[in-house]
């Protein structure tokens, strides 16, 4: 990742491809190396690059000679000669090879002393006009030599070899294989953590997605095959490795931050993470400003982030983060990896296939535990989500078990509740038929009682006019007899006066005298009394009767055309002496008001048990009759444009009145105040359901003390609308 | 009975009734009536009446009510009540409170009536005399009870001559006592001993 080693490089070709590729590996343990202790190599520096290749042969004193074929001259802006010896006695066919793709810069130099025979160029400033593995012919003229001018941004690391031609082509097709090999693992890592990323939508996957990513293009980097990509432009091909190497630090840092959930467990380390970043961010802008050196430099410093995350991950790891372990040992072989490369380019450990092969294999594995941890990251996460879901799961059944319980037992106790309440309905339709029962009788006893007082009522008024029509037509009867003698007496004493018989005079006198024994005047006015009474009496028979033919209908319900005067005069009428006897009555109705549809002899019933009650209450109150009154007043009550729209009767009385809560019960039916047996304590009831028939509105006034008013409104309607309503 | 004049009076809060009972009864009775009956009880204190009718419905007063009235006053006329309808209360208030001595209701019979009223006076009559007659028999009472004593006292004073008054007296007294009785006798029908 990000770190590479501070000097790896390249080199590292081979090692992949044994590593991933055993058999082959196996197959191929020679590789058509000439023995390069032949090749002797020595190298001077030139700090300033003035140096030219006509000037090589007098920098012989500064010549040193390298001990390593894999010499190392570390990192600088020098240009360093070297030369190569050794090759000579080599075959034709040999090749000088210089396996590092990441130097820049490359020129051999054929010499003969200040005179320059033939030079070759190569390196990655070239891009992909030279071949990944610089080889070079070797000089035909054994006296010849063989010089390396060499200039590189990243450690100069030059592990020479001679090797037949044919085997070069050997190597390199090697060396494609083996990178195409781990660029098939990488790719395939990437494609299918690529795939969970996007499958699981963590943002741990992604940022893993983006360190395979730069690792490989590092190793690709180290390889030279990262000119395949950007070699046709000449800063890339320059800066490639350093970018990738910081963009590596920082996926590495980022991903880090993620796979150990950093601000979760040790929130403190997010500084130095911050920190590591900003190193990685100043690398990029220096490469970008054309300060290689310095670009490279930085990348090593944030190097120190290696060992930085194994410390967090142990921390992390302490803490109880269980993705911590995994991502210490996946870091652990990464280290060990690089650690190995850096003693390998150092030469501590020997320069082989197998420890070339170190740090692809350490970065693969690095790759695969990094993905199977965060497999088991998310499978951990799956886990505790299956946990969570199943304990939600659990809960749920077991609230659904609960509710279940509770729904069966409120059931049964709605059943039971149910067969309860159909019972209590039953009880109750069955009390509700005997109540029915009983309020029909009771309202017949009502309106028996009704009836009994109007019969009464009715006899009293009847038998007045009945008896003195009786008796004054007996009386009559004798005073007319007593008159006829009077008359007979004094026609037979004229009689004798005109014939002038004897004894007129005494005729006459005795008719005189029977006339005043009699007293003709007493009688001739009182048979004009008797007449008179006679006609008084039968004229009001003849009202009652009138009455009484609209009590006719008393249990009727045909409708009829009624005038509520009459109404009202007949139930005061039939009431009579009921009423009359017991209060003074006074009436005052409107002229002619309109006739009303009704149920006539029930209006009859309801204002007949309104005035007894208004008279029932003054007698409570005032002993004398003369301080007892009730007021009966007929209105008519008219739109604005003067059509009648209502009736309004009031009944006023100035009895004992009544508080409220008798008021408002007066309607209810059974409500009494009257003894126990003086009243059914239905009157006002019926009173109310006849009035609702009618559509009327009744009102009660009332003060204790005061008296009583009601107040019934009848609306006039035309006859069809009021019909339907009543019927 | 007598030749005496039955007087008669009637109270009835409608004219007509009233009218019409007087031509009806006038030429045999002293026929007073009455629509008020405070005017009626002022006539029965000014004017002596054997029987007196009272309707039973009137505004004020009801029959039976006016009866009891005037029954502390006039204990021995005789009261009939005439009702255009009778409802058992009324009856019932009639003859225990107001010791009514006949009911008629209306239309009267006249005849009926007419003998209603004579029975009535005779029955008035009746009691007059019974109590006219409980009055003697108490007057006699308290005369002999005075007799007695003055008696005793004779005896008391112990004179000569005491025996003999004494023994005067008790004659005297035995022949009061034995016409009295033979006077109830009489009257209350049985003979005498």
């Amino acid at each position: 990742m990000q770190c590479h080693p501070p000097y790896g490089r390249g080199l590292m070709l081979h090692r992949v491809l044994f590593l991933f590729l055993l058999p082959l590996l196996a197959g191929c343990g020679e590789t058509g190396v000439v023995p390069v202790d032949a090749l002797r190599l020595e190298a001077f520096e030139d700090a300033a690059s003035v140096v030219r290749p006509e000037q090589v042969h007098l920098q012989l004193a500064q010549l040193e000679p390298l001990e390593s074929d894999h010499p190392n001259l570390g990192s600088s802006s020098s240009t360093w000669w070297v030369r190569v010896s050794g090759w000579q006695g080599a075959p034709r066919n040999a090749r000088i090879v210089l396996d590092n793709p990441t130097l820049d810069h490359i020129d051999a130099f054929f010499l003969d002393g200040p005179r320059v025979l033939g030079n070759v160029t190569s390196g990655a400033a070239l891009g992909l006009e030279k071949d990944l593995i610089p080889t070079f012919e070797i000089p035909i003229n054994e006296g010849h030599e063989l010089w390396f001018r060499v200039r590189s941004s990243k450690p100069v690391l030059l592990p020479f070899s001679l090797i037949r031609v044919d085997k070069v082509e050997l190597l390199r097709s090697r060396r494609d294989l083996a990178v195409a090999l781990y660029t098939g693992m990488v790719l395939a890592i990437l494609i299918y953590n690529l795939f969970l990323a996007f499958s699981t939508g963590q943002r741990a996957y992604f940022s893993y997605i983006f360190v395979v990513l730069t690792v490989g293009l590092v190793q690709w980097g180290f390889n030279g095959y990262d000119r395949l990509i950007w070699g046709d432009v000449p800063w890339l091909a320059l800066n490639g490795l350093t970018l990738t190497g910081a963009f590596s630090g920082l996926a590495a840092l980022i991903f880090a931050r993620h796979f150990l959930e950093v601000r979760r467990y040790t929130p403190k380390w997010n500084r130095l993470i911050q920190v590591l970043l900003a190193v990685y961010g100043a690398a990029l802008l220096a490469a970008i400003l054309g300060r290689p050196m310095v670009a490279y430099n930085l990348v090593n410093l944030g190097a120190l982030s290696a060992p930085a995350m194994l410390v967090l991950s142990i921390i992390s790891w302490r803490r109880g983060n269980p993705s911590a372990p995994w991502y210490f040992v996946a870091w652990l072989i990464f280290l060990i990896a690089v650690t190995m490369q850096a003693l390998r380019d150092f030469g501590v450990m020997p320069s082989t296939q197998m420890t070339a092969a170190f740090m692809p294999i350490g970065t693969v594995l690095e790759m695969l535990l990094l993905s199977f941890a965060l497999g088991n990251r998310i499978n951990q996460l799956k886990r505790s989500s299956d946990e969570a879901n199943a304990k939600a799961l659990a809960a749920s059944l077991e609230n659904e078990r609960i509710v279940k319980e509770q729904n069966a037992e409120l059931e049964a106790r709605v059943r039971r509740r149910t067969e309860a309440l159909a019972e209590a309905n039953r009880d109750l339709s069955s009390t509700l038929d005997r109540l029915k029962g009983a309020q029909d009788q009771l309202i017949q006893t009502e309106k028996l009682a009704s009836l009994g007082q109007m019969t009464a009522g009715i006899a009293h008024e009847l038998n007045n006019p009945i008896n003195y029509v009786q008796s004054n037509a007996t009386s009559l009867s004798r005073d007319l007899e007593e008159l006829i003698e009077i008359i007979e007496a004094h026609s037979s004493a004229l009689a004798a006066l005109a014939e002038g018989a004897p004894g007129a005079g005494d005729m006459v006198d005795r008719a005189r005298e029977r006339a005043r024994q009699l007293d003709l005047g007493f009688l001739m006015d009182e048979s004009r009394q008797l007449i008179k009474g006679i006609l008084e009496g039968a004229d009001r028979t003849a009202r009652i009767v009138r009455g009484l033919r609209i009590f006719g209908r008393m249990d009727g319900d045909d409708l009829v055309e009624a005038s509520l005067q009459d109404l009202l005069e007949a139930s005061i009428t039939v009431l009579g002496n009921r009423a009359r006897s017991k209060a003074r009555i006074e009436v005052e109705f409107d002229d002619e008001p309109p006739l009303l549809w009704c149920q006539s002899g029930k209006l009859s019933q309801v204002f007949m048990n309104i005035v007894v009650n208004a008279v029932q209450a003054t007698e409570s109150r005032w002993p004398e009759i003369e301080d007892r009154l009730v007021q009966v007043q007929l209105k008519t009550i008219s739109s604005g444009e003067g059509e009648p729209t209502a009736l309004e009767v009031r009944v006023r009385d100035n009895g004992t009145g009544m508080d409220d809560v008798t008021r408002q019960r007066i309607f209810d039916p059974f409500y009494t105040t009257k003894d126990v047996g003086k009243g059914t304590g239905l009157g006002l009831s019926i009173v109310k359901g006849i009035l609702d028939d009618h559509g009327a509105e009744v009102t009660v006034e009332s003060a204790l003390e005061v008296g009583t008013c009601f107040i019934l409104t009848f609306p006039l309607r035309v006859e069809g609308a009021e019909a339907s309503k009543v019927a | 009975m007598t030749d005496e004049i039955i007087r008669v009076l009637y109270l009835d809060d409608e004219e007509p009734n009233l009218f019409s009972f007087k031509a009806a009864f006038r030429r045999e009775f002293e026929v007073h009536t009455c629509d008020e009956p405070h005017k009626a009880v002022r006539l029965l204190d000014e004017h002596e009446f054997h029987v007196v009718l009272s309707d039973q419905r009137m505004p004020r007063i009801s029959g039976v009510e006016f009866f009891e009235l005037i029954m502390p006053d006039h204990p021995d006329i005789s009261r009939i009540l005439v009702t255009g309808y009778a409802d058992t209360d009324a009856v019932v208030d009639a003859i225990n409170k107001g010791q009514v001595y006949r009911f008629v209701s209306k239309p009267w019979n006249e005849e009926e009536l007419r003998g209603v009223i004579r029975a009535g006076y005779e029955l008035n009559r009746s009691r007059v005399r019974n109590a006219a007659q409980g009055t003697e028999v108490l007057a006699t009472l308290q005369a002999l009870g005075a007799e007695v004593n003055r008696l005793s006292e004779v005896l008391n004073s112990g004179g000569a001559d005491a025996a003999d008054e004494v023994v005067s007296g008790l004659e005297t007294m035995k022949m009061k006592i034995e016409k009295e009785h033979t006077r109830y006798a009489r009257f209350f029908g049985y003979s005498s001993p």
